[in-house]
């Protein structure tokens, strides 16, 4: 029982690999796939991805699962029966991500952040700050998992 | 007739000057080598965007996506000119910089302004001599090219768009078509032109004939405000990759006709030096049997 999942960002496949499930960030909640799962696509917002891989060969309650975290950005998912396609801007997964890189960038776009007037005119800046930290928590977040 | 230590200096010159432009040339090489690896990556990713983007467009939607509107009113265009940081690299970043030029002329009419984003120091050394009043932003490109860099400035472009400041956006980039053809690319960026579904049944796999063969959740207009915005993102991501392609493959040609100079130069320099030395001898030899003979 699995389900082929793929990782695909702008930058190249960073993921492709048989899993038992995956549970990812959709925009209207978090949603897990399994095998054969119905045919659909949605979007996906910022959030932790959690790939479950197979443990042991145990059929009945076989809960030797062993899961992997990653950090995605937003994007969207594409799944039917026997794949899940992600695409995404980025995808790190725990054992990749810098913790004090994280940290560094979070704090000083927090700064950046604290210090810009709240107006009309910069709001696209603070936009795109506030994207910088919920990034930063996000994958030090997942790297604390 | 040139002094023999002038023109053994210019050789040296010269010589130095080799070893420079073939430096860059083998430098630009591997660079290109790396830019043409990026955008082989950047590919899968872009495709099925647009296929996703096509099974999307398919369906029946109830309002249209911003992104997608095209404005009535024709007041602000913006027009994005992709240009390297360097130069050195032959004609590359001059047509991009003329094509923005003439683009200018021919719409201005059209528009009550023209603003430019500029991308890559060499398109902002010109316009800020030329047209310093137009450019809304401008940045360098600065190493390697990132996908953040190119979202950043898709975002905010659409943004303004959007919020209707902006009715047209264009493209301006170097096409990276082979190493020794780049060319300049014009193309509308925003309102967004989604992928053509023409014969989307003939390239589908199972060739299903299903209006959409995939459940949207929760609808498709929700999924268009994601998809459309990171489609115009790759889409400048892809001109930023194509621009840096580009770039080193210009450069690389220009410094290979360089060093092929240098060589010819060199080899004109060595003939001259060596009629100078001989001229030289040919003339101490007339002296010395000249003073020999009037000892007779």
């Amino acid at each position: 029982m699995a389900i082929e999942l793929v990782v695909v960002t702008p930058t190249g496949e960073t993921l492709s690999e048989e899993v038992e499930q995956v549970v990812l960030p959709g925009e209207a909640g978090e949603f897990g796939v399994l095998e054969s799962h119905e045919r659909f696509l949605t979007p996906l917002r910022l959030g932790p991805m959690q790939i479950i891989r197979s443990g042991g060969t145990s059929g009945g309650g076989g809960s030797v699962a062993n899961s992997e975290w990653a950090a995605l950005s937003e994007g969207f998912a594409e799944v039917d029966g026997s794949r899940v396609v992600v695409l995404v801007d980025t995808c790190l997964r725990a054992s990749e991500i810098d913790r004090e890189a994280a940290e560094a960038r979070r704090v000083e776009a927090s700064d950046q952040l604290a210090q810009l007037p709240d107006d009309e005119e910069h709001a696209g800046e603070r936009a795109r700050l506030a994207v910088i930290v919920a990034r930063a928590e996000l994958e030090l977040d997942v790297a604390g998992r | 007739m040139a002094n023999l230590r002038d023109i053994k200096r210019r050789i040296t010159s010269v010589q130095s000057t080799q070893k420079i432009t073939s430096a860059m040339k083998m430098v630009a090489a591997a660079k290109l080598r790396r830019a043409q690896e990026a955008i082989e990556n950047a590919r899968p990713y872009a495709v099925r965007m647009r296929a996703t983007l096509e099974e999307v467009s398919r369906g029946p939607l109830e309002e249209p996506h911003p992104l997608l509107t095209v404005h009535e009113e024709k007041r602000n265009l913006e027009i994005v000119a992709i240009t390297s940081d360097r130069g050195l690299a032959g004609g590359f970043n001059s047509a991009v910089i003329k094509t923005v030029e003439s683009l200018i002329d021919e719409r201005t009419g059209d528009f009550e302004k023209v603003g430019l984003t500029l991308l890559g120091k060499k398109a902002a050394d010109h316009f800020r001599r030329h047209r310093p009043r137009q450019i809304t932003f401008d940045s360098a490109i600065g190493g390697n090219v990132t996908y953040e860099q190119a979202a950043d400035t898709a975002r905010e472009l659409a943004r303004r768009y959007a919020a209707e400041e902006l009715d047209e956006v264009i493209i301006v980039y170097s096409e990276f078509v082979s190493t020794m053809t780049q060319t300049p690319v014009v193309s509308r960026l925003l309102p967004f032109t989604p992928p053509e579904t023409g014969d989307a049944s003939a390239g589908r796999d199972g060739g299903e004939e299903e209006a959409l063969s995939y459940e949207i959740e929760p609808d498709p207009e929700a999924l268009l405000a994601t998809l459309v915005p990171k489609a115009v993102e790759t889409e400048v991501y892809r001109a930023l990759l194509e621009n840096q392609a580009g770039e080193h493959a210009a450069r690389m040609t220009a410094m290979e006709s360089a060093t092929k100079n240098t060589e010819d130069l060199i080899e004109s320099l060595t003939l001259q030096y060596n009629r100078a030395r001989q001229a030289a001898i040919t003339s101490e030899l007339v002296e010395i049997v000249t003073g020999a003979q009037a000892l007779e």
